[in-house]
């Protein structure tokens, strides 16, 4: 409290240094504090508070993080996973910044006359106006299509900069992917540096998605101490470490650090394909014996799935061949998917493999609840759900993607800050630093301050 | 937008079921597109072109007529015509079908009762109690459409699906372009991208 004590003493009004780490687990940070593997980080977590975090449903990181930069749920900003339906249609659809229908915080603090440098956020493709700078992230094509305003991409390159590792790198040869690794996040760390530096801002936000990919390639063999892998897979957290380190000696007193991931991880034990089953259950039947996507559906079907464990109803009325009755029919079929979900076995080990169904409204409310998933499936540790539809049975276990995303275990870290509750989710994100720059909120936010 | 393909839109449903709202986003959606869009909405016509019109059947065939031949003029000039009428006879209106050609017929279906209970105009109300005559669905006969090419609910959906069902109906047939969600991505992106999330096991 002293320190909101001096604050108000000064004019100044404070800025922040936001660090998103993909997937990295508060029970991961902890461990690698203790341990000593990153020592910056233990310094940095000593000068204010950390906790555990939930993600949201479903968790992958396009949705929590637009909850993330919006403060609202997906039934508000319109992203419900990496691919989607396009209304009245069977058709997919990769959803971008064009359709997040709310507010970003960047936007937001530019519109309260802030500047922003933003780098390198999923679903930030194509860029939207700020004012200030903003880097495109995951699944922007490339440098020179993901740059607001565009004259940056020049000084990126000669930064070496680059957006992502390549996935298909680490599906081949992890050791290549280590390379890809260190040479993305030195580009990445270079440019925030050079930004912290030398742009004006007050806020900068810089998103490291090479830790999300590090944990799907690498988190298995890091658990069960692979010889090789594990140290290996420290080694990418003490570069982290080191850029944490670099961060810190810059930050002045009327700046925060605020670290924080988007879910947790734990090692895959099997893939499971939701599609599968409800074909085997007489569900979801396909016009085409080697189905592409949903959108090959035989129109007697009644349910399909989209990754991950997102299960859409054919509805008539919704849906172009729908066959299920809005009403007591929906609700009917909706309460035997759900039983028939929790009933799903491991066949290998008989274990069961779904913690709990939601249903929508349980989870989602906002203008465009209508394009939301009817139910969600949330999977035990270990159980990665997909919505692929031509694999040849309900589960797979490769060695190639061997880590999985956590509903819990996000963590959330603000420096000189007191959290005043627990249990919070990454939609409590963008008032808390609203509240940290102390700035009015925008009206019909879903999250609540943390601090 | 030179060679846009022009044809007429056809909303047909009973008072109070969804046809003006609908309309109009849809119009508003594919101006957004840059396609050159009229509406024809029966309340209006009924101020100006219709003036004087009543409602007994033959005035009644006569407005439909009248909106049919202006979306004919409009369509055939590469214009999208969307006509908003409750056109409560079946003949009437394969009459303009047959004559436009391009023609595409949305059924804006809706449980009489809820029509009643929401009765947002108060017009069911004063039908109901015999102060408005020739009231389609109470004292006058609605004759659905036996082969629209989309049928909405307005009671069972939000009027957003509404028009995301007409616009993909559009598309399918091939009478407006595809719309902009894929624009983001050029295809060579947009398979790049996929690529991606396919080595990420997202797809």
């Amino acid at each position: 409290m002293a320190l909101f004590g001096k604050r108000k003493a000064k004019p100044k009004k404070r800025r922040i240094v936001f660090l998103g780490i993909d997937g990295t687990p508060h029970s991961l940070v902890t461990r690698l504090v203790a341990e000593g593997v990153c020592p910056n980080l233990a310094s940095v977590l000593k000068e204010g508070t950390y906790a555990p975090m939930y993600s949201v449903y479903p968790t992958v990181s396009s949705v929590a993080w637009s909850c993330m930069m919006t403060g609202v749920n997906p039934a508000r900003h319109s992203i419900y996973g990496f691919v989607d339906r396009k209304p009245g249609t069977y058709k997919l659809y990769i959803p971008t910044s064009k359709h997040m229908t709310s507010e970003t915080l960047w936007e937001y603090l530019s519109r309260m006359g802030k500047r922003v440098v933003v780098m390198n956020v999923p679903v930030t493709y194509p860029p939207r106006e700020v004012n200030g700078i903003l880097v495109a992230g995951f699944l922007a094509p490339n440098v020179d299509k993901a740059v607001y305003p565009t004259e940056m991409a020049a000084r990126l390159k000669t930064l070496g900069y680059r957006i992502d590792t390549d996935p298909w790198i680490a599906r081949k040869s992890k050791d290549d992917f280590l390379v890809d690794f260190r040479e993305t996040l030195a580009g990445r760390g270079r440019t925030l540096l050079e930004f912290m530096d030398r742009e004006q801002w007050d806020y900068l936000h810089c998103h490291i998605m090479e830790t999300d990919r590090l944990h799907h390639f690498l988190w298995e063999p890091m658990e069960r101490h692979d010889p090789v892998y594990e140290p290996a897979f420290y080694d990418c957290y003490r570069q982290i470490d080191g850029l944490v380190g670099e961060v810190r000696r810059r930050l002045d007193e009327d700046t925060t650090l605020i670290v924080m991931s988007d879910h947790g991880f734990c090692t895959l034990r099997q893939e499971v394909y939701i599609n599968n089953w409800l074909r085997d259950a007489g569900y979801l039947s396909f016009s085409s014996g080697e189905p592409k996507s949903v959108a090959d559906l035989a129109p007697e079907s009644r349910a399909y799935s989209l990754d991950p464990g997102r299960v859409f109803i054919n509805l008539r009325g919704r849906e172009p061949e729908g066959t299920v009755a809005p009403g007591d029919e929906y609700e009917q079929l909706r309460d035997e998917l759900a039983a028939g979900l929790m009933d799903l076995r491991d066949p290998e080990s008989g274990d069961p493999m779904i913690e709990k169904v939601v249903r929508r409204e349980e989870i989602y409310h906002g203008p465009h609840f209508e394009r939301a998933a009817d139910l969600v499936a949330v999977p035990l540790r270990g159980f990665d759900l997909k919505g692929a539809v031509n694999r040849p049975a309900l589960t797979f276990k490769g060695d190639e993607l061997v880590g999985m995303h956590t509903y819990d275990d996000a963590m959330l870290y603000v420096q000189g800050a007191r959290f005043t509750r627990t249990g919070f989710s990454v939609v409590d994100v963008m008032p808390t630093i609203l509240d940290i720059m102390e700035l009015p909120k925008p009206e019909g936010l879903d999250g609540v301050s943390t601090v | 937008m030179g060679n846009q393909v022009g044809f007429t839109l056809w909303f047909t449903g009973m008072s109070g079921a969804g046809k003006t709202t609908v309309a109009r986003l849809v119009e508003k959606e594919l101006r957004n597109r840059g396609l050159k869009v009229e509406v024809l909405d029966g309340d209006i016509v009924r101020t100006n072109l219709s003036k004087g019109l009543g409602f007994s059947k033959e005035d009644r065939d006569t407005n439909i007529r009248r909106i049919g031949f202006v979306c004919d003029l409009l369509s055939r000039n590469e214009v999208i015509a969307i006509g908003a009428a409750i056109s409560p006879y079946r003949a009437i209106r394969d009459e303009i079908r047959a004559k436009t050609g391009k023609f595409v017929e949305v059924y804006c279906q809706c449980e009489l009762d809820t029509l009643i209970e929401r009765d947002v105009k108060g017009l069911y109300k004063k039908a109901l109690s015999g102060e408005i005559k020739n009231f389609t669905g109470i004292s006058d006969p609605y004759e659905a459409p036996l082969n629209a090419e989309v049928t909405i609910f307005s009671d069972g959906e939000s009027p957003e699906t509404s028009v995301a069902r007409v616009i993909a109906k559009l598309e399918e047939m091939g009478y407006v372009p595809a719309g902009d969600e894929d624009d983001d991505y050029s295809d060579e992106e947009k398979g790049m991208v996929e690529d991606r999330l396919r080595a990420l096991g997202y797809m």
